[in-house]
């Protein structure tokens, strides 16, 4: 009797097994990030974002796991090297006459605090080249992100991994991201209010 | 009609698939007699599909009409004749879905063609299949959203919609803080300085879901997803009946209540057949990731036009890929998680 129950419970769960998990190829998974999970692949394709990205020079960001390529800032800057007007330095620039135009004059910071930032906060006192680390090491101007990043690391964080700025020319690989300075002002990073580019009049009287 | 070679799907409604016999034991012909017919029962007699007689009865008309209008006329040029020619091809035309490689490419052909003779200007058009190991999906950080419509703008250039409309795949939603996604409440046609002070945004388009409901109503198929997960639509196939605006629970479809207007100088020449080819009156239309932009490796309109980086787009199938960090490293959510139909688009927060 027990072995006659055994059996038919076991036929009964055969039989559950095989009906409930015979999914066809379209509902294999459950949810889609188990679809994602199962068919995970690093993307070898033949489709590139490399052709939408070509005039732009690049250079390497390398940060633990994360490898992806930003655009080179020192020849987009109009008159860099900075030293082929600086050729002083700070010290002696701060005893300029009266009557004499100081250098960057349409420059106004807004960028936290006066107690917090001043222009040598980011940009050297004797090295106009090159910024400058809050410990007073030198940082180059195509890695501006490394400056950003001394108070600014939830950002950082998200940047590098892909949750802040923004990839340019297409999602397929390689990576080119902007960095900081391509979308924020460092002199004041805030975005600024504006109007909406469209509104739609004939929405609007439609829904009068 | 063989079945095979069918060039569209039957509903088959309340009707099983006949046996192959029937009482009288014979495999062919018909029960009544043996006679083979002649005459008169050739040409009348003949079992046919309603699809197929319609079709024939159509075909005959237009035959008739158009041979008698093209013999007839000594002004008639050659190119209205092959305008002619190639509306009839497109007339009588499958659904794209079952289309051979062959059969897209003519039908490609055939509506280049007839732009270039409406209009003497030269479009692009693909019919690029999806590519092995990609599964698109989008992120939208509501943090970053600032409301200033940039994307709405690229979208509407890139995807050829009407103008007169103001028809828009995207709506960016005005939403209070402290009052959670209130839709109801929630303002999608502001036109105010933004941000507005105590008020954040939210963007919603298609979802393109996993387990689309859209999909499974059109009596037509003439909606399906595509391998790399975009949701599609064969304009030429759409019979308008609007089923699938009414299924999607996120107001993602768009109905052509009259024919698109875009003024030819502002056409975007560089299209998809599944994407933002030029639509008529009585069809649907939607959001397709830019289908033409996003199986070339670019980034739909909407992304690139973002200013303030609220948008990703990504293969989700790709562990390296920026989609896929956000959704492993950031908090997120989609929206009416519950109904099951897995959109292949997330929100997230800063």
């Amino acid at each position: 009797m027990t072995t006659k129950v055994k059996v038919i419970s076991l036929i009964i769960v055969v039989c559950l097994f095989a009906v409930s998990c015979k999914h066809s190829d379209e509902h294999k998974y459950h949810t889609v990030t188990d679809k994602i999970e199962a068919n995970s692949i690093v993307y070898k394709g033949e489709t590139s974002s490399d052709i939408y990205n070509e005039t732009i020079k690049k250079v390497e960001v390398k940060d633990g796991e994360f490898e992806f390529l930003i655009p080179e800032r020192k020849s987009q800057i109009a008159s860099y090297n900075c030293t082929e007007c600086h050729s002083q330095p700070l010290e002696k620039l701060k005893e300029h006459k009266v009557g004499e135009k100081a250098a960057h004059w349409n420059i106004k910071l807004n960028h936290a605090g006066p107690e917090t930032m001043n222009c040598t906060t980011c940009h050297g006192k004797n090295d106009f080249d090159n910024l400058q680390s809050l410990t007073n090491s030198e940082i180059d101007f195509n890695y501006s992100y490394k400056l950003c990043s001394q108070c600014h690391q939830d950002q950082f964080k998200d940047w590098k991994g892909g949750a802040h700025g923004k990839q340019l020319g297409g999602w397929a690989p390689p990576r080119v991201s902007n960095t900081c300075v391509n979308c924020h002002n460092p002199h004041s990073p805030q975005f600024e209010k504006r109007w909406p580019v469209r509104f739609n009049t004939t929405v609007e009287k439609e829904r009068e | 009609m063989d079945e095979t070679n069918k060039k569209w799907y039957s509903l088959n409604l309340n009707r099983s698939k006949k046996s192959e016999s029937c009482g009288c034991e014979k495999s062919a012909g018909s029960c009544d007699s043996d006679k083979p017919k002649d005459g008169y029962d050739q040409i009348m007699d003949v079992s046919m599909s309603r699809r197929a007689a319609f079709t024939k009865i159509t075909a005959g008309l237009l035959i008739g009409a158009g041979a008698v209008s093209s013999s007839c006329s000594v002004v008639g040029s050659d190119e209205s004749k092959e305008k002619s020619a190639m509306e009839w091809e497109e007339y009588f035309k499958g659904n794209y879905k079952l289309m051979t490689d062959e059969e897209k490419d003519k039908t490609i052909n055939r509506l280049v063609r007839s732009y270039e003779l409406n209009t003497g200007k030269k479009i692009n058009m693909s019919s690029k299949d999806a590519e092995e190991n990609v599964l698109f999906g989008y992120a939208f950080n509501i943090s970053k959203c600032q409301g200033y419509m940039d994307c709405v703008n690229a979208c509407v250039e890139e995807n050829n919609q009407d103008r007169t409309t103001q028809m828009q795949y995207i709506r960016i939603h005005e939403m209070e803080d402290g009052k959670g996604f209130n839709f109801e409440e929630a303002d999608d046609n502001y036109y105010h300085e933004v941000p507005a002070k105590g008020h954040f945004y939210m963007g919603t388009q298609c979802f393109h879901c996993d387990n689309p409901p859209c999909v499974e109503v059109c009596p037509v198929k003439a909606t399906w997803k595509e391998k790399d997960g975009i949701v599609v639509i064969d304009y030429d196939w759409c019979i308008g009946c609007r089923y699938c605006m009414a299924a999607c629970p996120y107001d993602g479809r768009r109905f052509n209540w009259k024919t698109p207007e875009v003024p030819e100088e502002e056409v975007n020449k560089n299209q998809h057949y599944l994407g933002n080819r030029l639509r008529k009156k009585g069809v649907m239309e939607k959001c397709t990731f830019c289908i033409q932009r996003s199986r070339e490796g670019k980034n739909p309109a909407c992304v690139e036009a973002c200013p303030t980086g609220s948008r990703t787009f990504g293969n989700l199938l790709d562990p390296k890929s920026n989609i896929r960090w956000i959704l492993e490293n950031k908090k997120v959510f989609r929206l009416k998680e519950d109904l099951g139909t897995e959109p292949k688009f997330w929100y997230y927060m800063d």
